[in-house]
């Protein structure tokens, strides 16, 4: 894969990582033993195809970009996280009621309306959307320029994209699949390394404060514990 | 050189003659030492008492089968032996038996047709029944107890120990004791809890280690290597007695709660001890469980208080234990949440804090707790990696019904990992126990080891 404009470039992703993993602390010798995942241009997508996962590393890298504090969302895997996340059972929406009727049109309180699935709608979105960056700003989104991105994605935010009425639910649908990849367990192929965990100061699956509410005002230095058991 | 074959004849000849006599001549029955009347009736209940207190149930019964209709495996270190059928079947069980049958049986160890019984059946402490329970306990299993045709399996160990004769010369050294009970005369709570322990709990079974003839070494309270601690199948069945003892801190209240419950404000039961306390301990009466725990607070001399009852229904509220003078620093590095800390502590506090708390104190009638837990610090350190891996359960038992269930961490923790915890566990609070090798958890993780 090479490097696109606007595009996060690898130099970029492998400074982000190399400051993800001194966030870790004491990670180095504690995780020896956790195989190094494969980077993300080397990642085999399990749903995702080459121009939704180009979109998916390009957008999720403007949600959390990687400059700033702390990591970004290439750094912790989030793409990943998405794509298996489609993969699954909550990209085929499962456990969801999905018989209809559907009214897509239905205000946005009346929940899950379209009779697309989760998968269905990035699938269908991601095309829709590069057609309007393309119309609009004279490129696919990938393609675009940060500072373009940045406005494309705001446009879309701010419903000024036209999609159809069962795609409308798709910026939501990125925007929070980007949180939970960045906050998640790490099991699931986001939060690589803990690192947002350890950004955050949240110490994971340990459950076991009971002498600290008391402590005020005094940081608890421990770092986190993923429910697999990998520390950081 | 003529005369000097003709004597090595003779001695060959007495030698076999000797040996057949040995094999054939049927075993002398040992007679009791009360004679009941005739008409003697056990109490009400009495031989349904004897029954669960010698636990017949938990090896007579499979996990599949009908109740005291045997095929259980018992893992004995000669190889597998065969619980039998002790319904009063007349052609599987024990229907045809007669009195002094069973009599020779409990006592002597020895079947109706002259076969010697291994010794994984308890006899060295049956021998030490009253005459009064052994008639209580024949008279329930031949009128109580539904027959049920289940045929043996046979018990087939390798040579020598398929040569049940053998078993007859174990015994002139196993069996040296006198039939009965002879009690200490402590008090009346400490010798019903003497018979308690000596005879039908056999808990000396376990509890006593084995002398070199794979006897227990003593079998009563007079001798001093009597329940100083055994090992079985890979597990330390501790000490109860002596500066060693597990129990020791623990008070005669305390002690009678865990024997009724499997658990108390240390401990939880584990393994054959859970067994034990799911068949046998829980169905006694309270004034049994105080007793036993009185007399084995009261071997080492300590004054003993009796409770006046057990387990107390709840809700109670239980205080939180706190660190005590051996087990501060260890808390204190434990609460420091130090990034620092050695990886067993590291491990602790990602995995365990959570239930066992920086004390290493647990939750009293809960979680147990892990300073001095003779699970945690026993010369077998399998156990100890069988709970982290698989992790381990209580019995349902009457008074405390919740079956508290520990996760195990198989999944979330590798065998280097796991035995950088064990080894830390064993040192922390200042328990003083060796490391745990990583070899050790690839064993127990496989099933290599003995459980």
């Amino acid at each position: 894969m090479t490097d696109l404009p606007g595009y996060p470039s690898r130099r970029n992703f492998l400074k982000g990582s190399a400051a993800g993993f001194a966030l870790t602390g004491i990670a180095a010798s504690a995780e020896a033993q956790v195989e190094a995942p494969v980077s993300l241009d080397e990642y085999e997508t399990e749903y995702l195809n080459g121009a939704e996962w180009a979109f998916i590393m390009a957008a999720t890298a403007r949600l959390i970009p990687s400059e700033g504090d702390g990591p970004g969302a290439l750094e912790t895997r989030v793409p990943v996280f998405i794509d298996r996340q489609l993969a699954g059972d909550y990209g085929s929406a499962d456990d969801w009621y999905m018989e209809g009727p559907h009214a897509p049109d239905a205000e946005p309180a009346r929940g899950w309306q379209t009779p697309l699935t989760p998968a269905e709608v990035y699938r269908q979105a991601i095309p829709a959307f590069d057609a309007w960056c393309q119309s609009s700003h004279g490129a696919s989104f990938a393609e675009l320029d940060a500072e373009t991105q940045d406005a494309a994605l705001t446009s879309l935010s701010e419903g000024e994209v036209e999609l159809s009425s069962e795609l409308r639910d798709f910026w939501s649908l990125l925007l929070s699949n980007t949180k939970e990849g960045y906050f998640a367990d790490p099991q699931y192929g986001g939060n690589a390394g803990m690192q947002s965990w350890v950004y955050i100061g949240f110490p994971g699956a340990r459950a076991a404060y009971r002498e600290w509410p008391e402590r005020h005002n005094i940081e608890y230095p421990l770092g986190p514990v993923s429910i697999s058991g990998e520390r950081a | 050189m003529k005369t000097f074959l003709r004597i090595l004849a003779g001695l060959v000849l007495v030698g076999v003659i000797a040996l057949l006599a040995f094999i054939f001549v049927p075993v002398q029955r040992t007679q009791p030492a009360t004679e009941l009347a005739a008409d003697w009736q056990p109490a009400e209940g009495q031989g349904k008492m004897v029954l669960d207190a010698g636990d017949c149930v938990a090896c007579h019964t499979s996990d599949e089968g009908k109740s005291l209709a045997g095929g259980r495996a018992v893992a004995s270190p000669m190889g597998t032996i065969w619980s039998t059928n002790i319904t009063p079947d007349d052609d599987t069980g024990i229907g045809t038996w007669s009195y002094a049958d069973f009599r020779a049986a409990m006592i002597d160890g020895v079947a109706p047709n002259g076969t010697h019984l291994y010794p994984a059946m308890p006899y060295e402490n049956y021998r030490l029944m009253t005459e009064e329970d052994m008639r209580a306990l024949y008279d329930y299993l031949m009128t109580e107890v539904e027959p049920v045709s289940e045929p043996n399996k046979e018990t087939a160990l390798p040579f020598p120990f398929n040569q049940r004769w053998g078993i007859r010369a174990w015994k002139w050294l196993a069996l040296t004791h006198d039939a009965g009970f002879a009690p200490a005369g402590a008090s009346d709570a400490q010798d019903r809890g003497q018979y308690l322990v000596e005879s039908l709990g056999h808990c000396g079974a376990c509890h006593t280690p084995r002398n070199a003839f794979m006897a227990q070494d003593g079998v009563t309270a007079a001798e001093d290597s009597f329940l100083t601690g055994g090992v079985v199948g890979g597990w330390n069945a501790p000490a109860l007695r002596g500066d060693a003892a597990g129990i020791k801190d623990w008070t005669v209240s305390e002690l009678a709660d865990y024997l009724a419950t499997g658990r108390n404000a240390h401990s939880a039961a584990n393994g054959e001890m859970s067994l034990v306390i799911e068949h046998s301990l829980q169905k006694l009466p309270d004034s049994d469980n105080i007793a036993i725990a009185a007399y084995l607070k009261g071997m080492d001399g300590d004054a003993v208080d009796l409770p006046e009852t057990l387990a107390a229904a709840g809700p109670t509220a239980t205080p939180e234990a706190e660190a005590d003078d051996a087990g501060a620093d260890t808390a204190e590095m434990l609460v420091s949440a130090d990034p620092g800390m050695p990886l067993g502590a590291r491990l602790y506090s990602d995995n365990c804090l959570g239930c066992h708390f920086a004390s290493g104190k647990g939750a009293p009638g809960i979680f147990p707790e892990l300073q001095g837990n003779s699970l945690v610090v026993g010369s077998e350190v399998s156990p100890l990696i069988s709970v982290i891996l698989n992790g381990a359960e209580l019995p349902a038992t009457e008074k405390r019904p919740m079956t508290l269930r520990m996760q195990g961490y198989a999944d979330r923790l590798s065998d280097d990992e796991i035995a950088e915890l064990a080894t830390w566990l064993r040192g922390a609070w200042g328990n003083d126990a060796g490391p745990v090798a990583a070899a050790d958890v690839a064993d127990v993780r496989s099933g290599d080891s003995t459980h």
